[in-house]
């Protein structure tokens, strides 16, 4: 995993690349960059960019990006400058939701989509601000984080940053209008455990997104990529790697697996 | 003339609903049956049972006249006709009970369905989801679910790892909720189970889904039960004492998971046999316990020995030794002593009625669940004896 920074019109963006073949833009979560064995797996297969949201994991905010939708723009921009073209995109819980909303906002510059836990559609209600009690939410194997995993005051701290850019009941009326027009192939992904985005928030998501699969994975909260690496991580290849025909089951005896 | 869109007046009204509400709230029974085959005359230990012995007309007759009287169990007041699943073996011939179902469904009007159950881990969860769907649709909505882990030995049956039956059990349970009411189509991405698409058709009529119940005769099981929020069912009690146990256990259990159970959230079943005499109704189940124990249970206590000497079946080695010292007890007890420890019913209609009100009044449960063909008990005797119960037991113990 290579560290980068790139100019951008609003300011200096950080980013990690790992991998090689085809683009694919990781969002991160709230928390920011969490290195998961999924992120590996798939930097095996693909050219895997994961740009640090401006104000995360100690960077500076841009001034001018002050929303969701701005963030969006801003990895638009962040495509077309550094990758160059459409690019398969995947975003975790609020990257997700910054995935959604580049879907949207830039649908020449994306390929498929995989919404990890997306944190849209969510209920009014209080959010935990103890940084344990969030760690007994995000993960139902908190055993299998990565050793090098960024402390919780870290992530903490990148969470202060929500507020930059939504307000924290958003019921996000304005994107729910705009998911209908989104074409492209998405994969909603749920632990059946989340216990921070409800299914019935990925249920609703599920019912506007007109080519979109919602799968559930069993033994996992809301960190998924965590809780369940290598069932994820073969999830999101076989959808990537076959579209439609994910749903197949291709056996061993496939006339063309691949 | 009567007025043909009468208006219900305030205190009939309530009257309606005070009888609704008693039917609902009174002690419930289920009629039970294990369909087992009744015509060998050898002992055995072999697991399987070798099926050169199996006369195809002989079990034709014997499902006819089985369905018929569970048909029958609705005229004679019990709430719940019931039936499970069992493999490779003369102790029960239903490989799907499912099919038992279907055919219960039609002749019936008013008998609450009960698969208790389907055999979860062994079998593929979407099937099960939609031949439940199926059967409630066909009944009205008249199914009760059972959703059951399995005794060990079914496991070999289906060359299914013992060791895995607590996971594949939570996983399969969770996934056949999910494809009862899912609203959109969904994937299932498990342990034990995968699914790239699921949108089962039909959907069960009950609403969000069929009631459930899960076996509970450990403490484990009775914890799993109160989790997934449904009936604890102990269809052949072990003893009083350790059903108590199971219940309070699953009690608290549910009270943590934000829930209280009714009466009607714990079943418990035992073999029964209702004579006109006391004499008569022991002389019976002694005749049928001798085959149910001697023929039907052999070869299953020999398998069971092995899957639990050799596998991780429980998650702990005192369930095992609960399991094994239950399975030991029901074997060296007799007749008399396990009417005293109240886990059997067995009697006259009064001596019957005063032991449903003894165990009634010890587990305060809300479903009593008879297994009325043990063994080579005559069909004749359980049909003399559901009479008796209609007439003689059910008027006297209804309104527990």
């Amino acid at each position: 995993m290579q560290a980068r920074k790139v100019s951008l019109s609003t300011g200096e963006l950080t980013y990690f690349v790992a991998g090689e073949g085809r683009p694919l833009l990781y969002l991160h979560p709230a928390g920011g960059v969490r290195w998961t064995q999924v992120l590996e797996g798939l930097a095996e297969s693909f050219a895997l960019h994961v740009p640090v949201m401006p104000g995360f994991d100690g960077t500076s905010a841009h001034g001018s990006v002050k929303s969701m939708q701005g963030l969006a723009k801003l990895m638009g921009e962040f495509i077309d400058k550094v990758i160059g073209g459409p690019t398969d995109v995947m975003g975790c819980s609020f990257g997700g939701c910054v995935a959604l909303w580049l879907a949207a906002e830039r649908p020449d510059r994306v390929d498929h989509l995989v919404l990890e836990c997306p944190a849209v559609f969510r209920p009014k209600g209080s959010r935990p601000a103890d940084a344990e009690a969030r760690k007994k939410l995000l993960f139902l194997h908190p055993e299998k984080l990565p050793p090098e995993s960024k402390p919780v005051e870290q992530e903490a701290a990148n969470r202060r940053m929500l507020p930059h850019y939504r307000a924290p009941d958003d019921p996000d009326s304005e994107l729910l209008e705009k998911v209908a027009s989104i074409d492209k192939l998405a994969l909603i992904l749920h632990g059946t455990a989340d216990r921070i985005i409800p299914k019935e928030s990925v249920q609703l998501l599920k019912s506007r997104l007109p080519r979109s699969y919602l799968v559930y994975v069993w033994d996992a909260a809301h960190a998924i990529e965590v809780d369940q690496p290598e069932r994820m991580l073969s999830l999101v290849e076989g959808f990537l790697q076959r579209s439609e025909g994910f749903i197949v089951n291709w056996g061993t005896l496939a006339v063309n697996p691949g | 003339m009567a007025c043909r869109f009468w208006c219900p007046s305030r205190p009939r009204a309530k009257r309606f609903d005070q009888r609704k509400q008693d039917a609902e709230t009174r002690l419930k029974f289920s009629f039970f049956h294990l369909m087992p085959y009744t015509h060998l005359e050898l002992e055995s230990h072999d697991w399987p049972f070798p099926n050169r012995y199996f006369d195809p007309a002989k079990a034709s007759a014997l499902y006819r006249t089985y369905v018929e009287s569970m048909i029958h169990a609705e005229a004679c007041g019990f709430d719940w006709v019931g039936c499970n699943e069992h493999h490779f073996s003369p102790y029960g011939m239903m490989a799907n009970c499912n099919l038992i179902g279907g055919a219960l469904a039609y002749p019936t009007k008013r008998v609450k369905i009960a698969m208790i159950g389907n055999l979860v881990p062994l079998n593929n969860p979407i099937r099960i989801a939609e031949e439940y769907a199926m059967l409630d649709c066909m009944s009205g909505g008249r199914l009760v679910a059972g959703l059951m882990r399995g005794i060990p030995h079914e496991y070999l049956a289906y060359n299914i790892p013992p060791g895995e039956s607590w996971e594949r059990q939570r996983e399969a349970v969770q996934l056949i909720i999910k494809a009862w009411t899912e609203p959109e189509p969904f994937g299932w991405e498990g342990k034990h189970f995968q699914y790239r698409q699921v949108s089962i058709w039909p959907k069960p009529m009950q609403k969000p889904h069929p009631p459930l119940v899960i076996s509970a005769s450990n403490a484990d099981s009775a914890k799993f039960a109160a989790e997934m929020r449904a009936t604890m069912g102990m269809v052949l009690l072990a003893d009083l004492p350790s059903g108590k146990e199971c219940i309070r256990i699953y009690r608290e259990t549910a009270r943590a998971n934000g829930w209280e159970p009714t009466a009607e959230n714990v079943l418990v079943g035992m073999h029964t046999c209702i004579a006109e005499t006391d004499e008569d109704a022991r002389r019976w189940m002694a005749h049928g316990l001798k085959y149910f124990d001697q023929v039907l249970m052999g070869g299953l206590q020999a398998s069971q020995r092995i899957v639990l000497q050799k596998t991780r079946y429980f998650e702990n080695d005192e369930s095992r030794d609960r399991w094994k010292s239950r399975l030991d007890k029901r074997r060296t007890l007799t007749l008399d002593e396990a009417i005293e420890r109240g886990t059997v019913l067995c009697g006259s209609p009064e001596t019957v009625v005063k032991q449903i009100k003894r165990i009634h009044g010890e587990l305060g449960h809300g479903v009593f669940n008879f297994t009325v063909k043990v063994g080579t008990l005559p069909d004749e005797v359980i049909r003399r004896g559901m009479e008796l119960f209609r007439d003689r037991v059910h008027p006297h113990v209804r309104d527990l």
